[in-house]
């Protein structure tokens, strides 16, 4: 057999293995494409995440305080609901929500679908019911003739959920530079972005940070090998509780769901209380009170270099 | 042909029917093992994902899982799981019945807590893996810094990382004292300090948390979910197999149908191919089926002619071949099996189903059955059942020996209910075997065994494990043993477990002895006392800890050594023979010996030594218990000491003086000596205790002591007796010059001066003697005397020396007859109150009347207050006799206040005994109101003494009195030594000035200036002044002139009885105000 065919007829089969092979064995896994949803139900979550009917005065849709552009949150410490009133928690990104193994801050809810009423139903929200949501939507004969084609049983509270969270499961920002990396492809990254990873693991940000998601798949003490309430002063709120408000157990105080850094770059002030308004501070502090220690400000820099690697695609994303 | 057809047309309508009927069962069947098959996936997978979280979560503790996603994908699915589980559209919960939903509802809580422990166990995991992360290289970076340091982290981390590979609280402990060591340095610079200090807090947080960590894992490794899905899967096993059994009847229910009906079909065709030709073909099949059946089989008809039988026949009866060739009967074959069948005897029940059992001679056995056909003929059908025999007297040999087992054997079903008991089970437990059969083993618990542990058993014994253990039981009796029981599954010949059986041993015995070997060993080991077990030879065999302490030998180095290295040179050989001899004879000693040690030193020790000896009573061993009585022979003699000697001065105390005192007169009375006991009591002692206090007072004594004791000779006993008293026994005096001679000796001594503090203090002696045998003859006698000799020293001017004499005896017993009379003085109406009034001198009128207590003694006549008011006041008689006093001088005063004199007022003397026996306010608020007296109608009189008492209960008492109105006078103001101060504290309101003063005027000018300073000191306190003992007219004006306006004595008036009191009061009373 002549040999050029030869190589032709098995080269296929090595790149085949070769991506397989050298998808780089490392505690961050690439985000996967959003597969297995209905993209008819999830056209319809898209139209109802920015419908404002679905808050009591007509004024705030779910985007209101997720822009998709902007990365899936408002950049605002606290967002602002119907009839002005201020939350009081941050909104964390939209975007690759689906990954998080619970929702929330304080993770009370643990799917989508159960996450969808939290802010529906506040009354410093969306501030409405669901009877009132589903009557309101059923005054549009276009969309409940869509419902109908799509959910044998119409608008109800149900199908308004699964249309919505369908649509968030399709918000994944995929083939991120890293991502490629973790591929195999070599030159995805630059020097300061490998040494900025190397870095996040050395501090050990690595051990809550992991995952898919770089974060979003565990609990974590805000303030682990230091008091970072007492330094951030002005008392303690009820949402500084974290988890402590779902279980009621001393064990869970100040226990919070860690955030994915996906979009951390995105998604400025940071924490549940909003209270740091740039990355470089955000840094510091998770280094002065997780880590127990300080960082200099090359290796910070660095760091940010390679949070920037993290951040993939998604058509409705304007990087 | 019709009829060939309508004869079968039954046959193959029951065919179809039952055709219909089996189709239908397979379908049923089909549709319900989709579900099970359907249930089985998702539990199979639960047990999986369960599988797969105990492995992930272990993963994390080892920090081998780097990444949380498939830790939570797992959990994502147990959780989809344990819903469904609890789901009730599942037709699983609530469709298996309550067990099933019980089980499910435990197993879905026990995932609960797995999960949520799970994550708990993440976030810390991800807390301590960071520190172990980060540590190394901070310890690194201290190395160029400071290498002193660096080693110090260094050996921490090691530390660290040790533990965190193998958990172990001494390696925990041992973390955080060097933690705790590390942190104390304090020579390091303060770069590196920080440094190390920083590293020492990311430490201790790394040790709590793997701490945490650790109990964390425990708790999730002890979440039973192992269990609880078994059970889950048993109970539901459990509905599957109930329902498998019902459509298995069904199935065979209908199987049976079929079979009887195809029965019914075969006679009809018998009948009917008789006749016809047909039944050729009929009869082949018959004969076919027939030959083709496992059993032997033969049929006769009505005249008992052979019809058919088939190969298996003859294989059984091989002896009817040439018989059966031919046309045989059923008579015949009879005959012929009769030789080679040996009778068996048949039970009533065989005979009713009509079974019987033959046995051939060659030893086979068949089960026989002859039935009658419905036509009159004979059926034969023979099994062969000579392996059942056999595997029967297998069994019951096998049988025979669980009968006369000698270990208790008990047999269960699966749930554990008692099937069969042994004899031996009966004889240990106390149960018969009808009582314990049908129940559960619980019945034996005697709750020594933890439930967990009995979960642990029947987790062993479900897995199909064997388990061994101990059971603590319990009679019915109440009775307690124990039991080693070795429990295993049996098994049928498919592998499923079928029964368990116990095999149990009576251990209460052997354990018993273990405990008390046990208890031995640990008294052996822990006893303060030396323990040696020798050989009879006296070659140390073992000792104890207490033997290598008291001994200082180590065990090493007396093991295989003699006894005798404990011997010491305070006993001779001949001791140590007795000893022996003794042990020898008696096999055992006991009393205190003196060992001497690994250092020589010699000590005492109270040893016992017994011997221990076979059954055949031969002495194997000798144990030696012994104790170090060092410590105890101290304590003894310290003891001795301080129960016979006065701790401060060493001199013998009461207890040994008296002791000596009765020996000596004993030893007196034999040599016919004389003895002197002395008395000493030191003058004004009390003074130099309240004045220089009592550290000082104790050293003087502690020369007093001294001097005394270098005063007398060694053969006389100097004791201390109390206080600042002494007793000295002279032995063997020759006369009372000797006696007087030593005293005079101690004066002397004691009355030189004694350097104290650096200065001289004075002070005295009175010493009171008696001598023996001339002042009394026995210890007691002797003391007293000499105490009343010492009394009557000081009361003669003190520093001097009193021989006791008879007449010191009279006045005491005086004074004792006194005492008993006064006890019966009120009681017998002997008391009597006397008044003297007190006159106000401008006007010559009473206001007051002091009232006097006068005692008419039936043998001495009338007593005065002075000789027996000392006495009532140290019998406690004060207190009736002052409130009889109190009582009827207000009754007096308001009788004459009711005649006219209603003015007057009365003074009655108060005692300060009388503070303790019950004159309170209180009390003065009855006795005024029974009385009807005004407050200010009482004055009563106090002595300069009670001021000088000065202590706050007496003003406190004095003043809650004077809140009732009264008024408070100092009787015989001038021969104390109270002062102005005494003065000011106390409400007094009225001076007494006294007699003594008075006597002696106008003539003694010092008394004028005397008086002159009373009044007007009293003046300028705001006191009025009353003079006591005025007799002449003179003593009158002078005072008066004085200032001294209030008078009392016989110029005026004699204290006169009630009566003439009265008159003279009738006669002399004013209106004025009291005094």
């Amino acid at each position: 057999m002549p040999r050029p065919l030869f190589i032709l007829l098995i080269l296929p089969l090595l790149g085949l293995g070769a991506t397989a092979a050298t998808l780089r064995d490392e505690p961050i896994r690439p985000v996967p494409p959003a597969t297995g949803v209905d993209p008819a139900r999830a056209e319809l979550g898209r139209q109802l995440f920015h419908d404002p009917r679905l808050s009591d005065d007509g004024s705030v849709s779910c985007a209101s305080c997720h822009p998709l552009a902007s990365g899936g949150s408002d950049r605002r410490r606290f967002s602002i609901g119907i009839g002005g009133h201020q939350g009081r928690i941050n909104a964390p990104t939209v975007f690759n929500s689906g990954l998080n193994f619970t929702q929330f801050w304080d993770g009370r809810a643990d799917t989508l679908e159960q996450q969808v009423e939290g802010p529906l139903l506040d009354p410093g929200e969306m501030g409405t019911t669901w009877s009132r949501v589903v009557a309101r939507l059923n005054g549009d004969p276009a969309l409940r003739q869509t419902f109908r084609r799509l959910y044998p049983e119409g608008i109800t509270p149900a199908s308004i959920r699964d249309a919505i969270a369908s649509f968030e499961r399709t918000l994944v920002t995929t083939d991120a530079p890293f991502d490629r990396w973790l591929r195999g492809d070599d030159d995805a990254l630059n020097d300061d972005q490998l040494e900025g990873y190397r870095l996040f693991q050395e501090y050990g940000c690595i051990s809550c940070h992991q995952g898919v998601n770089v974060g979003g798949n565990m609990y974590g003490y805000m303030g682990a090998m230091g008091d970072y309430f007492s330094a951030r002063g002005d008392g303690i709120r009820t949402t500084d509780l974290g988890r402590f408000n779902v279980t009621g157990r001393e064990q869970d105080r100040f226990l919070f769901k860690v955030p994915s850094l996906r979009l951390a770059l995105l998604t400025p002030p940071y924490f549940h209380d909003g209270q740091t308004a740039t990355i470089e501070e955000a840094i510091r502090t998770m280094a002065r009170f997780q880590l127990g220690r300080e960082i200099p400000d090359r290796d910070v820099a660095r760091i940010i270099d390679f949070l920037g690697s993290l951040i993939g695609n998604h058509p409705l994303l304007s990087p | 042909m019709t009829e060939t057809f309508t004869q079968r047309h039954p046959l193959l309508l029951l065919l179809f029917v039952s055709i219909a009927l089996a189709t239908l069962l397979a379908a049923l069947w089909e549709g319900d093992s989709r579900l099970q098959a359907r249930h089985a996936a998702r539990l199979i997978e639960l047990k999986q994902l369960d599988a797969r979280l105990d492995r992930e979560v272990l993963q994390v503790t080892s920090f081998l899982l780097r990444q949380y996603d498939p830790l939570v994908e797992t959990t994502r699915r147990l959780r989809e799981l344990g819903r469904w589980i609890q789901s009730p559209e599942a037709s699983f919960y609530g469709h298996e019945g309550d067990a099933v939903d019980r089980a499910a509802d435990a197993y879905r809580s026990a995932m609960e807590r797995k999960i949520d422990l799970a994550e708990q166990i993440k976030s810390q995991a991800a807390v301590v893996r960071n520190g172990l992360h980060f540590l190394p290289m901070a310890v690194q970076a201290l190395e160029n810094e400071d290498p002193r340091a660096y080693r110090l982290a260094l050996q921490l981390l090691n530390r660290l990382l040790l533990f965190n590979l193998f958990t172990s609280q001494t390696g925990h402990d041992k973390i955080q004292q060097m933690l705790d060591e590390t942190e104390l340095l304090n020579d390091l610079p303060d770069d590196s300090r920080e440094r190390l200090d920083n590293l020492i807090f990311h430490m201790r947080a790394n040790l709590a948390g793997q701490r945490r960590l650790g109990e964390l894992k425990e708790d999730f490794i002890a979440v039973p979910s192992d269990r609880l899905f078994s059970e889950l899967n048993r109970d539901h096993e459990a509905y599957r197999q109930s329902t498998l059994r019902l459509n298995r009847s069904l199935k065979t229910g209908l199987s049976l149908l079929v079979i009887v009906l195809i029965l019914g079909l075969w006679l009809t065709m018998r009948r009917w191919d008789s006749a016809h030709h047909a039944a050729e073909r009929s009869w082949s099949r018959l004969h076919d089926a027939v030959e083709s059946i496992a059993e032997a089989f033969a049929l006769f008809d009505r005249d008992g002619r052979l019809v058919l039988y088939n190969r298996r026949y003859l294989e059984f009866y091989p002896w009817l071949e040439e018989l059966l060739a031919g046309p045989a009967t059923l008579e015949q074959v009879r005959q012929a099996n009769a030789d080679h069948l040996k009778p068996v005897p048949v039970s009533d029940e065989e005979m009713e189903v009509g079974i019987q059992m033959e046995q051939t001679d060659d030893g086979r056995w068949y089960l026989a059955s002859d039935n009658r056909t419905s036509e009159g003929g004979t059926v034969l059908v023979r099994i062969d059942i000579t392996r059942t025999r056999q595997a029967e007297a297998e069994l019951r040999k096998l049988g025979r020996a669980l009968e006369q087992s000698p270990v208790s054997v008990v047999i269960t079903d699966t749930e554990g209910i008692i099937e069969y008991v042994n004899p031996k089970f009966e004889a240990i437990s106390g149960y018969r075997a009808e009582q314990a059969i049908g129940q559960n083993p619980r019945i034996l618990k005697g709750g020594e065994r933890s439930p967990e542990s009995y979960r642990e058993m029947w987790e062993t014994l479900v897995a199909g494990h064997e388990w061994r253990g101990t059971f603590h039981n319990r009679r019915p009796d109440g009775s307690g043993y124990w039991e080693s029981a070795s429990i295993s599954p049996l098994r049928n010949e498919r592998g499923e477990i079928t029964h368990y059986i116990a095999v149990k041993e009576d251990i209460t015995e052997r354990r018993q002895a273990e405990q008390q070997l046990r208890m031995s060993a640990a008294v052996f080991d822990t006893t303060t006392e030396g323990i040696m077990v020798t050989d009879p030879d006296g070659t140390i065999r073992s000792v104890n800890p207490a033997f290598c302490r008291i001994t200082g030998y180590s065990a090493e180095e007396v093991l295989g050594r003699s006894q005798s290295l404990l011997c010491s040179d305070r006993h001779d050989a001949g001791f140590y023979r007795q000893l022996r001899s003794r042990v020898e004879q008696e096999g055992q000693w006991t009393g205190e010996v003196w060992h001497r040690r690994r250092d020589g030193s010699v000590y005492p020790a109270w040893l016992s030594i017994a011997t221990v000896r076979d059954k055949r009573g031969e002495a194997t061993s000798r144990v030696a218990l012994f104790s170090d009585i060092t410590q105890r022979k101290e304590d003894e003699r310290r003891i001795r000491y301080q129960a016979n000697y006065d701790a401060l001065t060493r001199l013998p105390n009461r207890t040994l003086l008296l002791d000596r005192l009765v020996q000596a007169i004993a030893s007196a009375r034999r040599e016919r000596w004389a003895l002197g006991l002395m008395f000493v009591d030191l003058d004004h002692f009390k003074g130099i205790n309240d004045t220089f206090g009592h550290a000082t007072g104790d050293r003087l004594l502690q020369q007093v002591a001294e001097r005394i004791r270098r005063a007398v000779r060694e053969s006389d006993t100097v004791a201390r007796f109390g206080g600042d008293e002494f007793v000295v026994l002279l032995q063997d005096i020759r006369n009372a010059g000797d006696a007087a001679l030593v005293a005079e000796q101690i004066i002397a001594t004691l009355s030189s001066p004694f350097q104290m503090r650096g200065r001289e203090i004075f002070i005295g002696a009175s010493i009171g003697i008696t001598l023996y045998p001339d002042d009394a003859g026995d210890a007691d006698a002797l003391l007293q005397n000499a105490d009343m000799a010492m009394y009557q020293a000081k009361e003669s001017g003190r520093n001097r020396y009193q021989f006791f004499t008879p007449r010191m005896q009279e006045q005491v017993q005086q004074r004792l007859s006194l005492e008993q009379d006064l006890r019966l003085a009120l009681e017998r109406n002997e008391l009597e109150l006397h008044y003297q009034p007190i006159v106000e001198t401008g006007t010559r009128r009473a206001v007051s009347a002091e009232a006097l207590l006068r005692w008419h003694h039936p043998r001495e006549g009338l007593i005065t207050p002075d000789r027996f008011i000392s006495i009532a006041e140290e019998t406690g008689l004060i207190g009736p006799i002052g409130k009889w006093v109190l009582e009827t001088a207000c009754h007096q005063l308001a009788q004459w206040r009711a005649a006219g004199l209603s003015d007057l007022c009365i003074s009655v003397n108060l005692s300060r005994r009388q503070r303790d026996s019950g004159l309170t306010g209180t009390y003065l608020d009855r006795l005024l109101s029974a009385t009807g007296l005004p407050g200010d109608a009482l004055s009563l009189e106090i002595t300069e003494s009670l001021l000088m008492e000065d202590t706050r209960e007496s003003i406190a008492w004095l003043s809650e009195l004077k809140t009732r109105g009264i008024t408070l006078s100092v009787d015989d103001f001038g021969t104390g030594y109270s002062s102005l101060g005494y003065l000011k504290r106390f409400p007094v309101d009225v001076i007494k000035i006294d007699r003594s003063f008075i006597m002696d005027l106008p003539d003694d000018s010092d008394d004028i200036r005397l008086v002159e300073t009373i009044v007007a000191m009293g003046r300028s306190l705001g006191h009025r002044l009353v003079a006591e003992g005025v007799e002449t007219r003179a003593q009158m004006e002078i005072l008066e002139r004085l200032g001294c306006h209030y008078q009392q004595g016989y110029l005026f008036s004699r204290p006169l009885p009630p009566e003439q009191c009265g008159q003279w009061l009738d006669e002399h009373y004013a209106r004025r105000d009291c005094a």
